[in-house]
């Protein structure tokens, strides 16, 4: 017991660690985004488990051995401990599943020139400024972010948009980007 | 105090620093954490401009050049790290460590009762009052919260009931979800 608690106060002591390199790497489970020794917390634990197991298959064997020893030794702590409350779950919210999928379409600007309109993109969770500007800087031409998730393009840029977007963002494929034709503003 | 922030909404203007108040934040910070001294130029490097984010409810997020949130504080009260920053450098602030059954509570955003820190499986480090600490876990490596303390750690002993550590920004909050601000 002391050298337990004379661990914890070790632990808790200020001053950078001997033998550790600033910033330390964090690794982060990515399904629920905490550090992994949390997403025992997490009500959708199984879910977690899944993706450490796919992405960090060292620290999902790791994670197994120890839980096995926790039962083996029949320190089960949720009899050990008294529980408290009874509304601190934590509870997850739904992700809305929205189909990925881009849209591009052109649409009449005055009599000769037409603006191009992508739609979709932040479902790829791109940041619509970020592709404005670059989507801006290939074409040579205004382009600005218009709405929740909708960039203009100023000029037809449609048809190279379609090799563009997949070239720039790897995880799009090119069966995705949708075309809508032209649109009546 | 994050629990329903949005980047989207909550954020309601960014403004740059002038340099001036920029070397005054920086002093600020290892006057109230002297132990960041060695690492606080890979925080915040001399040459970089910060800037800060202006939120809902008297907020506000210091972000480094890279749009990363460093710091917050509510309205003119002391800086804190945020937690993906702490978890980085876990070293400089003052740490509690509240025992396996409080976690949960924690984590969905409850203060820190005193009983909390007082059982077997927690441990406190002798702190004053409203200072700022990083709340630690039975058995778990990294940090879980950032809070206040609302009594001295020796009065915590003493009174052992109500709120010990005021939780201000905790894992899976809207401040930890929240993306580096471009």
């Amino acid at each position: 017991m002391t050298n337990e608690s004379t661990n914890a106060a070790e632990r808790l002591k200020l001053g950078p660690r001997e033998g550790v390199t600033y910033p330390v790497v964090m690794k982060y489970c990515g399904h629920c985004s905490m550090p992994i020794e949390y997403c025992e917390y997490y009500p959708e634990y199984e879910k977690c488990k899944e993706w450490l197991e796919r992405n960090l298959p060292d620290d999902f064997e790791r994670l197994k051995i120890e839980e096995e020893q926790a039962s083996a030794d029949g320190t089960d702590d949720d009899k050990k401990r008294q529980k408290r409350g009874g509304k601190g779950l934590l509870r997850v919210k739904k992700k809305e599943d929205v189909p990925k999928r881009i849209c591009v379409s052109r649409a009449a600007r005055g009599k000769k020139k037409s603006v191009t309109v992508v739609t979709g993109l932040s479902t790829f969770d791109i940041d619509l400024k970020v592709a404005a500007k670059f989507f801006g800087t290939k074409f040579a031409c205004g382009s600005s972010v218009t709405g929740d998730d909708e960039i203009v393009i100023q000029g037809d840029v449609k048809d190279e948009l379609f090799d563009v977007i997949p070239d720039k963002w790897a995880e799009i494929d090119e069966d995705v980007i949708e075309d809508l034709g032209d649109l009546k503003r | 105090m994050f629990k329903k922030f949005e980047e989207k909404d909550s954020i309601s203007s960014i403004q740059q620093l002038k340099s001036s108040v920029q070397k005054g934040i920086r002093a600020k910070l290892l006057e109230a954490y002297p132990k960041l001294e060695t690492h606080i130029d890979l925080i915040l490097p001399k040459k970089d401009s910060y800037r800060i984010a202006k939120c809902h409810d008297h907020i506000e997020l210091l972000l480094n050049g890279t749009g990363e949130q460093v710091f917050f504080r509510h309205r003119d009260g002391p800086w804190m790290p945020t937690l993906r920053l702490l978890h980085k450098f876990p070293y400089f602030v003052t740490m509690q460590q509240v025992d396996k059954g409080a976690i949960r509570f924690v984590l969905s955003g409850a203060n820190v009762m005193c009983p909390g820190l007082t059982s077997p499986g927690a441990s406190m480090t002798p702190a004053e009052k409203s200072t700022v600490v990083a709340i630690m876990a039975e058995g778990k490596e990294h940090a879980l919260a950032i809070g206040l303390l609302t009594l001295s750690t020796e009065d915590i002993l003493k009174v052992n009931k109500g709120i010990g550590i005021e939780t201000y920004h905790f894992l899976n909050d809207g401040l930890w979800k929240s993306k580096p601000i471009k």
